[in-house]
């Protein structure tokens, strides 16, 4: 093994770190950029339904999620209520590069009775958004409300 | 390169180099963004963290010494002790590839730990290579093929 082996080694590695920061960074700015302008408006923006049955509401929240990276995307909401009386699904959405896949998010008030006739209930949930398979970003926000019927 | 004959007067030269670039990188630089920080967010506790002038000490002495010795068999931990300290650091610096900030209700957690094993590649190989790079310019010299051939003397 000669000097030139081991520069050979240091060039392929420096090239193989290269291209993996440039790829995560090119598909990191195109995903950001992609779901930005889905939720700006495009044209599959989120679609969301609330239907009231007796005292149970459903809130049901559809959202495409576009992937022009390299990398696959997986996209997962959560919702931390803390009271038993609101249900949460966990969506999750896998997207291969290049496709696109609909996240179904759908939230439970199971007696709406319960709440104030004013102002929204402010539900905090968490969004956990994954580059498969080198970064991982979770935001735990709040998910904004829900208006009971009847209220402002 | 080992094996060069270096002067004293070129070995002190590299050595005062290596002081002050690596002064300005660790101890300027982080001392005027701790500054420049404070400035702006005077009540938060955004600052430059003590770590980085503590790190940064061990990198002036270990680089320093690796500037004078360059050449020599002494150099050879001092660059793999740089390399292997990069990679502490890096680590140390991103909390292990899990960073979390919460600032107005939102909780930020950003999780990066299989990048963080392709970034500290390069300074985990350049330990290796330090050794490897001295022990066959060794062999070089006990068996006289130059060190920069392709192919190995044994074959």
């Amino acid at each position: 093994m000669g000097i030139w082996a081991l520069r050979g080694v240091t060039v392929a590695i420096a090239l193989g770190v290269l291209l993996v920061i440039g790829t995560v960074a090119y598909s990191g700015y195109e995903d950001y950029t992609a779901v930005k302008a889905e939720l700006a408006g495009g044209p599959h923006q989120a679609v969301g339904a609330a239907v009231l049955r007796g005292s149970t509401e459903t809130v049901s929240i559809n959202i495409t999620v576009p992937n022009n990276g390299l990398y696959p995307l997986n996209v997962t909401l959560t919702c931390d209520y803390p009271t038993p009386n609101i249900v949460c699904q966990r969506a999750s959405v896998d997207v291969s590069p290049g496709g696109q896949g609909v996240l179904r998010f759908t939230m439970t008030v199971l007696d709406i009775s319960q709440f104030e006739d004013s102002g929204n209930q402010v539900v905090n949930g968490t969004v956990a958004i994954s580059m498969a398979p080198f970064v991982g970003l979770t935001v735990g926000t709040n998910f904004g409300g829900f208006v009971k019927p009847g209220g402002d | 390169m080992y094996g060069q004959t270096i002067t004293t007067r070129k070995r002190v030269t590299s050595a005062i180099w290596a002081l002050v670039v690596n002064i300005i990188f660790w101890i300027v630089i982080p001392y005027y963004v701790g500054m420049f920080l404070t400035g702006k967010v005077p009540d938060s506790a955004l600052t430059v963290p003590t770590f980085v002038y503590e790190f940064g000490i061990m990198f002036i002495i270990l680089e320093v010494g690796a500037a004078f010795f360059q050449g020599k068999a002494v150099a050879v931990p001092m660059i793999s002790a740089v390399a292997l300290l990069t990679v502490v650091y890096v680590w140390y610096a991103t909390n292990g590839g899990v960073l979390g900030v919460e600032t107005s209700g939102i909780t930020l957690a950003l999780s990066f730990r299989l990048m963080l094993y392709v970034l500290v590649l390069p300074s985990i190989w350049a330990a290796i290579r330090a050794p490897l790079s001295y022990m066959v310019w060794r062999r070089a010299v006990k068996t006289g093929v130059s060190p920069t051939s392709l192919v190995s003397p044994a074959s």
